[in-house]
């Protein structure tokens, strides 16, 4: 089992941003970065993703090579105040297997509640009515993500031109 | 594919510029990249700490409001290279992502999202599967409730 003992300003940025850069790798080893939301769990230190089945391109990314990263450097509606930008490196496993229920796992309803639903109110559209239920039936069939971390960088006030900070993660069990 | 890049990148203040280091993993910086119009590359300054190596990268602009909504996004596939006069992002392919091309480019990509989860099931054999659509409403409504930990 792993657990980090972060800075406080590096677990904020991971509690408040509403988006981090996830990137996977191609086949041909192109990095694949798309915006997405993540759920830091600090013991055992993990993050959880999730996409669609209808958008398993980084799925499929992770099944081939669980080499990917996210960073942290959008605080748009964070609330923060010139937060540090985060890197974290990882290695991710992708199951295959589709989640519709939201009562289970406990993580994925938590994060689908608190990560999604609340920070993202107008996403109620796609399940308002009939209609939007049917075009929209696909976003609610998931695949789940966890990322491990392996190294967890970063620079204070997002200030690239200095060198970053850096954390090495030891794995335990 | 250059005039559509140059476009959607003027929409943005910064990118996300991702390659990889030497033990493979991808590496990203948020940066402004420069347009070099002549040559049809990008400058981009990366720091010398930063460990990413020449080869195949992509770069990523994306924005939502305080809502999380009124998505907008790009990539763009191509390559890191260190010139002698720096860092140069060669793009090679155009990817737009939420926001761009309109109603029309938004239902083509609902649609495309229902042919890939169907093709998905299908390729396992599986049934499409009902969605507990009581249960996502009593989350939701749980959601204005609740307070994040």
């Amino acid at each position: 089992m792993t657990t980090i003992d972060l800075p406080p300003e590096i677990e904020t940025v991971f509690r408040e941003f509403r988006t981090c850069e996830f990137s996977t790798l191609a086949r041909d080893g192109t990095p694949v970065t798309w915006p997405t939301a993540a759920r830091f769990q600090p013991e055992p230190a993990q993050f959880l993703i999730t996409t669609s089945i209808g958008q398993a391109q980084k799925v499929f990314h992770i099944r081939r090579s669980p080499r990917v990263a996210l960073l942290y450097s959008d605080p748009t509606a964070s609330g923060l105040m010139s937060p540090p930008h985060v890197l974290v490196q990882g290695d991710a496993v992708a199951p295959d297997e589709i989640v519709t229920s939201v009562d289970a796992p406990e993580d994925y309803r938590v994060y689908l509640r608190d990560n999604i639903f609340r920070r993202q109110p107008a996403s109620e559209a796609m399940s308002s009515n009939a209609v939007m239920r049917k075009l929209f039936d696909w976003y609610y069939m998931r695949l789940l993500i966890l990322v491990t971390p392996r190294a967890i960088l970063w620079w204070p006030a997002g200030d690239f031109a200095q060198a970053a900070h850096r954390l090495e993660v030891n794995h335990v069990g | 594919m250059w005039d559509k890049l140059t476009k959607s990148l003027a929409m943005f203040s910064s990118a996300v510029v991702t390659g990889t280091d030497a033990e493979g993993y991808p590496f990203s910086v948020r940066l402004t990249p420069r347009i070099d119009l002549a040559r049809q590359v990008l400058h981009v300054e990366l720091p010398n700490h930063v460990p990413i190596q020449p080869g195949a990268a992509g770069l990523l602009c994306h924005s939502h409001d305080e809502g999380l909504w009124n998505l907008k996004s790009f990539i763009v596939r191509g390559r890191l290279e260190h010139e002698a006069n720096g860092w140069m992002f060669h793009p090679r392919q155009f990817i737009p992502g939420a926001g761009f091309g309109g109603l029309p480019g938004f239902m083509r990509w609902i649609m495309s999202c229902r042919r890939a989860a169907r093709q998905y099931l299908e390729k396992r054999g599986l049934p499409r599967p009902a969605i507990p659509w009581k249960a996502i409403e009593a989350l939701r409504a749980e959601s204005k409730r609740s307070i994040s930990p």
